[in-house]
């Protein structure tokens, strides 16, 4: 792990994108390390494309080029494949199955891609990838997230600690909310099963 | 968000590190600087700064949180969310000439809206500093355009801050605000989206409560006037000399790298110099290259880049997004000072002046000017990762579910379907913009904020609009309508231009974040103004609010409003999802499901193969959505079924769509005789329906079919016959009636060659000898069964089932038969036989027959009595009328008026005809008179006493028809019509039988093309494996096993002569090829998935509009997933 480290977060619009980059970038603080963020706004909310970079270490910034993203937490399979030009042999990715058809595929103008066939290609091509093909029932669509975060900080070259990431949570999320997200986190933290190759 | 709000008000004494958005750290400087208000209108990317404010302003004013918080809400922060930007920064530099600090705050466009106030007031003086952000969208992420606002800069003369990262903005801020207290001039800061929605580390210190007190002073360069203009240009351009200008430009103008020896220099602005430094580091280059970050870019720092220029570097790269603003700067200061140095800029390895840099074009670009590679040896790119990049579906945002601009959008769609109308639809800013992607599709142009009511006015004036009243329809949101649509709207009435405004009101300012507006103000600090009243003021004739989700209602209100000639306008009034008001209406127990039966399957076919109304179809039937929203009468088809199976849903939702060819084609989809049904069909779809009211498709059929033009096309059954796959088996049909033709029309498009035979001499069997002429269009009979021919079909005339073609040739030659022969002999009556010479009788099929050929003589003035109740009698009757009106003509039936086998239409004719008619009535005897009249003796058939005594001149029997004895005896059927193996034609195993004889003589010409059909699927059956029953079985079985429906009949009679009022109809049933709500409505919320359409319960907002929106009533209300649960339980 280099002392610069690029995280991406992608998803759609709805999906909590910006909540776990402010967690993420919370832990980043608590553990002493530069942290920059760059996101996109704009039609977020109206079911468009949302992606966090976050750069950690100095002169590191949130913005992300080919092949220069360390580690990819994706909250939708198409908008995680939609990164792969960002990801290198060492990336490590971590992606979720829950699907968002857009509106093309709806109306059957275009395709939802096989995810079988992107996680066996990510497979062979990064450091380390973790496809949760099913979350725990208990996990509600909206904490998916968090989930991912929690199960996350367990893969090798997560760049922040997981005690760090459980701080951030107690700082940010605030109300009822605060125990439901760190029982998630802890969920995710303990997932065992995920589909790791076919 | 109070603990943010606290968390940005509180100030630290010491310095303390957070990571905030850029637009969070501007706020915060702001407030570190002391500013008194703030005034803005919402814009991505500056939106958040004034959402800080909003909150900060909220939070200091309420009276708890002052009792709770004295410290932080000390002297309340003003602030306002102006109507557009004009007003905003007119009322910050107001707010500042009485001695208070403001901040005013836009994205790029609302600058254009704000330069008047901005233009003039460098000229005179403000008060209290005045601070200007302006924040930039380079590639256009949320803008109408990608302009670039360093022009403010040089344009207005005033200072202009340009940072690189939240860190640079947030100490620029706080520079600003002491620049302008100092030198009495706005100062602009100007940020981009990378910089403004970037999250950096600041550092956050004490917050500036010097205590301004208001105060105005009267002082000469408050009033502007010519005279004083020049001195005060003067004035104005030396201030930007002042040594506080001086010395900051300086302070901004750093060598961020400073690489020793090195031949190359760049200079760079904004978020460019952020990706320079990236590059460098990540590469270990940092000491390869100089790099001059200019931070402050008016006045432009002449000397600082001069000195740059200086330092003998080989060349100097110029970084900065948009237009070459710096790189001319650099180039002048160059040429003055004959600096040989050369400069690159736009221009040098795919440096444009759009979009936005990126990580990947500007280590492009420093490769190439550093003349060397950052070859990478670790953290290579993936293998050929384009096979999983090509293809991927786009993912375009798209308005929200339950959004009520979707429901306004489809509302509009329904009353004004694109494909027939040439109204022009202006749309303008906003949420609703959205509108104009699939599926919605509702708009024709957007333009900059506000131009939809001058647009739409404009277009009227230039008399370009196509409609008929030359109306043009502006769509506006509430938010843009206060911003800058109000005074186009004033235009509009005043110049008396002849539009409708439709004002999308969702109660906020949605695509920003949702802010109030004057319209939708939701504080009590704000006064709410009410639109209606505001509009009826300005002298709007007609103003309709309306409830986008009641479509009915809304239908009419819209209607008005467009026939209004002049200006009207229509309120679409209802709340945002993200709103309050809308999360308060729902019911959070109940969910919307869908039927899948329901969805995307078809009632008509089990055999998806077959031709299908859908594929001529307008591609997107809005009628059949429409006719559930407005009809009065909805009957669901499965009500109107046809025995020949076509789908009357089609048919009918093709006239709705006023698409008459495809009409004629779905009837087509399943048969010849469009117009000889529209003329004799006996209509069982109407009578036989349960439904009180019903579709008058006869009718229609008759309209449809009589429109030449497509009458005359088959082009699409014979494209059918054409792109059959040939099965090389050959089909023999003995009878040329409608049931052989039908069963050939079916078969030759199947792929099967046919060959019929036809005693007669042409084809049509009953319906070209039977039918009188005056009944139908005779010649569009021929032509309807000539189609066949021409469909290679093989026809041989005047050939008879028997001697010259015997069964036993026909079975071998051909790899199945159909008898299709028909029952063409009348029943004898013996009485009348006996007692009546042939001169004088006949029965009716040979009297239409001679008729029909007019061979037929009877001397006028005679009288005519018809013994029967049945068609053929009536027929006989009314042909006999025809002869000559001067004969008189008397029906004397055993049936009451009631309980008559014939049409009552046919019956009504007659009547009207003046023919007579003696019910319950048999023929006791009869005698024929010397001078050659029969006397006939009439006896009740009820009670058997007489009836009455009558004379006439000519007996027409019409008691019913059999077939040839010799063939009926024999003839025996099994469920599937094939002739049974224990009779006459034993062995004969691939014959089956078709028409009349296949179910005794009450059938009519429709249930003849049935039950020719039901014998083409038994063939396809036995020859190539057909799984499929035939489609029409229910339909046809009702036929043949219900008893005429006279009283039935009786009812339904209707004036041929009334108008059918389409638009009180509603026929509906499941489509296979639906996909309605996808293709026009396109909710978030609805996923499609194997072919039918589902609800993703956690997208849904529960508007329920949808359940309007299916025109197959597949979607419903149901009480929530736990309640369901908790029943199964129990």
């Amino acid at each position: 792990m280099s002392d610069r480290n690029k995280l991406l977060i992608a998803g759609v619009g709805g999906q909590g994108i910006v909540y776990i980059t402010n967690i993420i970038t919370e832990a980043a603080m608590l553990s002493g390390i530069p942290v920059s963020v760059s996101e996109i706004h704009g039609l977020s909310q109206r079911g468009g494309v949302v992606t966090a970079g976050i750069g950690l270490g100095e002169h590191c910034t949130g913005f992300y080029g080919k092949a220069g993203v360390d580690f990819l937490i994706g909250l939708e399979p198409l908008e995680t494949q939609r990164c792969l030009h960002y990801l290198h042999k060492n990336s490590s990715v971590i992606f979720g199955s829950h699907r968002i058809q857009p509106y093309s595929v709806n109306a059957q103008i275009a395709e939802y891609p096989d995810v079988n066939s992107f996680v066996n290609y990510l497979n062979g091509q990064c450091k380390e990838v973790v496809f949760i093909e099913r979350f725990p029932e208990t996990v509600d669509s909206v904490l998916q997230n968090i989930f991912l975060l929690g199960r996350a900080t367990r893969m090798k070259d997560f760049p922040l600690k997981k005690g760090k990431i459980e701080k951030a949570i107690h700082s940010i999320v605030t109300g009822s909310y605060k125990e439901k997200t760190l029982n998630v986190f802890k969920q995710g933290v303990e997932f065992e099963m995920e589909l790791k190759s076919t | 968000m109070i603990e943010r709000t606290i968390k940005i008000l509180t100030p630290h004494s010491a310095p303390h590190k957070t990571c905030v958005m850029g637009n969070e750290g501007i706020a915060r400087a702001a407030l570190e600087a002391g500013v008194n208000g703030v005034f803005s209108y919402p814009g991505t990317p500056s939106t958040e700064i004034s959402e800080i404010f909003n909150h900060v302003n909220n939070f200091q004013t309420a009276p708890d949180n002052q009792k709770k918080y004295p410290a932080i809400t000390n002297d309340p922060v003003y602030f306002e969310y102006s109507i557009n930007e004009k007003i905003a920064l007119e009322k910050a530099i107001a707010f500042s000439i009485g001695n208070r600090s403001a901040m005013c705050v836009m994205k790029n466009v609302g600058m254009n809206v704000a330069s008047d106030p901005l233009m003039s007031v460098t000229y005179q003086t403000i008060g209290a500093p005045l601070v200007i952000v302006v924040c930039d969208d380079p590639g256009c992420h949320s803008s109408s355009n990608e302009q670039d606002s360093r022009y403010w800069g040089p344009m207005a003369s005033v200072p202009m801050f340009n940072p690189a990262t939240p860190a640079d903005a947030f100490k620029m801020i706080k520079e600003a605000f002491n620049l302008s207290e100092k030198i009495k001039l706005p100062v602009i800061v100007r940020t981009t989206t990378r910089v403004s929605h970037t999250r950096g580390i600041v550092t956050y210190g004490n917050i500036n409560h010097e205590n301004r007190k208001p105060k105005f002073e009267r002082l000469p360069e408050h009033i502007n006037i010519p005279a004083r203009t020049a001195a005060a240009h003067t004035r104005l351009l030396d201030k930007l000399k002042n040594e506080n200008v001086l010395s900051l430009l300086s302070r901004n103008t750093r060598i961020v790298l400073n690489g020793s020896k090195t031949k190359f220099g760049i200079i760079s602005s904004g978020v460019s110099t952020s990706y320079v430094t990236e590059i460098l580091y990540q590469n270990n280059s940092t000491d390869k290259v100089n790099v001059l970050e200019l931070g402050m870019i008016h006045p432009f720092p002449e000397k600082e880049v001069l000195a740059f220029l200086n330092k003998g570097f080989e060349k100097i790269l110029i970084l900065e997004e948009l237009d070459p603003l710096t790189e001319n700067s650099v180039r002048i200061i160059a040429q003055k000072n004959n600096s040989t140095t050369e400069i690159l800029g736009k221009g040098f390895s795919g440096l444009v002046s759009t979009g936005e840099f990126s990580i990947d074009m500007i280590t492009n670009v420093l490769e190439k000017f550093m003349e060397t590679s950052f070859s990478k040896s670790e953290n290579l790119p993936l293998e050929n990762p384009e096979k999983y990049l090509q293809n991927l579906p786009p993912r375009p945002p798209a308005l929200c579910a339950g959004c009520p601009h979707r429901a306004t959008f489809y509302l509009l769609k329904l009353a004004i379907p694109r494909e027939q109308s040439e109204l022009i639809l202006c749309g303008d800013i906003g949420c609703f913009g959205l509108g104009a992607l699939p599926p919605l599709k509702m708009l024709d142009t957007i333009n900059h904020m506000g131009m939809s009511i001058s647009m739409a006015q404009g277009l009227f004036a230039s008399g370009s609009s196509t409609e008929k009243n030359k109306k043009v329809v502006a769509l506006i949101g509430d938010g843009t309508f206060f911003h800058s649509g109000l005074s186009s709207l004033v235009n509009a009435v005043y110049t008396r231009t002849n539009i409708l405004v439709v004002i999308f009101d969702n109660r906020t300012i949605g695509m920003t974040g949702h802010q109030s507006h004057p319209g939708a103000s939701r504080l009590p600090k704000y006064h709410e103004i009410d639109i209606p009243p505001l509009l009826k003021g300005l002298g709007v004739e007609v103003v309709e609010t309306i409830n986008p989700f009641n479509i009915p209602e809304s239908f009419k209100q819209l209607d008005k409003a467009m026939k209004h000639n002049g200006v009207s306008v229509v309120i679409a009034k209802a709340p945002c999802i993200f709103l309050p008001d809308y999360k308060e209406k729902i019911d959070k127990q109940m969910r919307i499901i869908v039927d899948a039966n329901l969805c995307n399957s078809c009632a008509n076919h089990e055999d998806h193969s077959l031709a299908c109304s859908r594929c001529y179809a307008p591609k997107n039937n809005l009628s059949r959505a429409k006719a559930k929203l407005i009809s009065e009468i909805s009957i669901p088809a499965q009500e109107q079924l046809c025995p020949a199976n076509i789908c009357n849903h089609g048919f009918f939702n093709s006239i709705l769509e006023k698409d008459y060819k495809s009409a004629v084609e779905i009837v087509r989809d399943k048969m010849l005789f469009a117009r000889t049904c529209g003329a004799i069909c006996h209509r069982p779809c109407e009578l036989f329906s349960t439904e009180a009211n019903v579709v008058p498709i006869k009718k229609l059929k008759h309209l449809v079919s009589g429109i030449d033009e497509n009458f005359r096309d088959f082009s699409v059954p014979k494209a059918r016959v054409k792109n059959a796959s040939k099965k090389n088996k050959k089909v023999g049909i003995v009878g040329a009636g409608p049931a052989g033709l039908s069963a050939a029309y079916d078969l030759v498009q199947s792929g099967y060659d046919v060959t019929i035979f036809e005693k007669e001499n042409k084809a049509g069997g009953m319906v070209t000898f039977a039918i009188p002429d005056f009944r139908m269009d005779k010649t569009g009979f021929d032509y309807e069964a000539m189609q066949l021919a021409e469909m290679g079909v093989k026809f041989f005339f005047n050939t008879s089932l028997g001697k010259e073609l015997p069964l036993e040739r026909l079975s071998k030659e051909y790899d199945a038969v159909i008898l299709a022969i028909g029952m063409n002999q009348s029943k004898k009556l013996n009485l009348i036989d006996s007692s009546v010479p042939v001169a004088k009788r006949t029965d009716a099929l040979s009297f239409l027959k001679s008729f029909n050929l007019k061979e037929q003589r009877i001397e006028p003035g005679s009288t005519i009595l018809i013994i029967g109740g049945g068609n053929s009698a009536i027929d006989a009757a009314r042909s006999a009328k025809k002869l000559s009106n001067l004969n008189k003509v008397i029906v004397s039936c055993i049936e009451t008026d009631n309980t008559m086998p014939a049409f009552a239409e046919e019956v009504k004719h007659a009547v009207e005809e003046e023919i007579d008619f003696v019910h319950d009535s048999y023929v006791e005897s009869c005698t024929i008179w010397k001078s050659g009249e029969i006397n006939v003796v009439l006896h009740s058939f009820r009670n058997k006493k007489l009836l009455q005594n009558l004379k006439c001149d000519y007996i027409i029997t019409a008691i019913g028809q059999t077939t040839d004895p010799a063939i009926n005896k024999n003839l025996s059927k099994d469920e599937n019509l094939r002739v049974k193996s224990e009779h006459s034609f034993t062995g004969y195993k691939n014959v089956f039988v078709a028409g009349d004889i296949s179910s005794g003589n009450n059938m009519s010409v429709i249930g003849a093309i049935a039950s020719g059909k039901k014998s083409a699927v038994a063939v396809r059956k036995l020859l190539e494996n057909y799984k499929y029953n035939y489609e029409g079985e229910k339909a046809l079985e009702r036929l043949n096993t219900n008893p005429t429906p006279t009283l039935r009949l009786r009812r339904s009679i209707v004036d041929e002569d009334i108008k059918v009022e389409l638009e009180k109809y509603n026929l509906f049933q499941s489509c296979y090829k639906c996909n309605h709500c996808i293709d026009n409505f396109g909710c978030p919320a609805m996923v499609k998935v194997n072919g039918k359409v589902q609800i993703d319960q956690s997208r849904c907002n529960l508007c329920g509009l949808c359940i309007d929106v299916c025109p197959n009533n597949a979607i419903q209300w149901s009480v929530g997933a736990d309640k369901v649960l908790e029943s199964e339980e129990v």
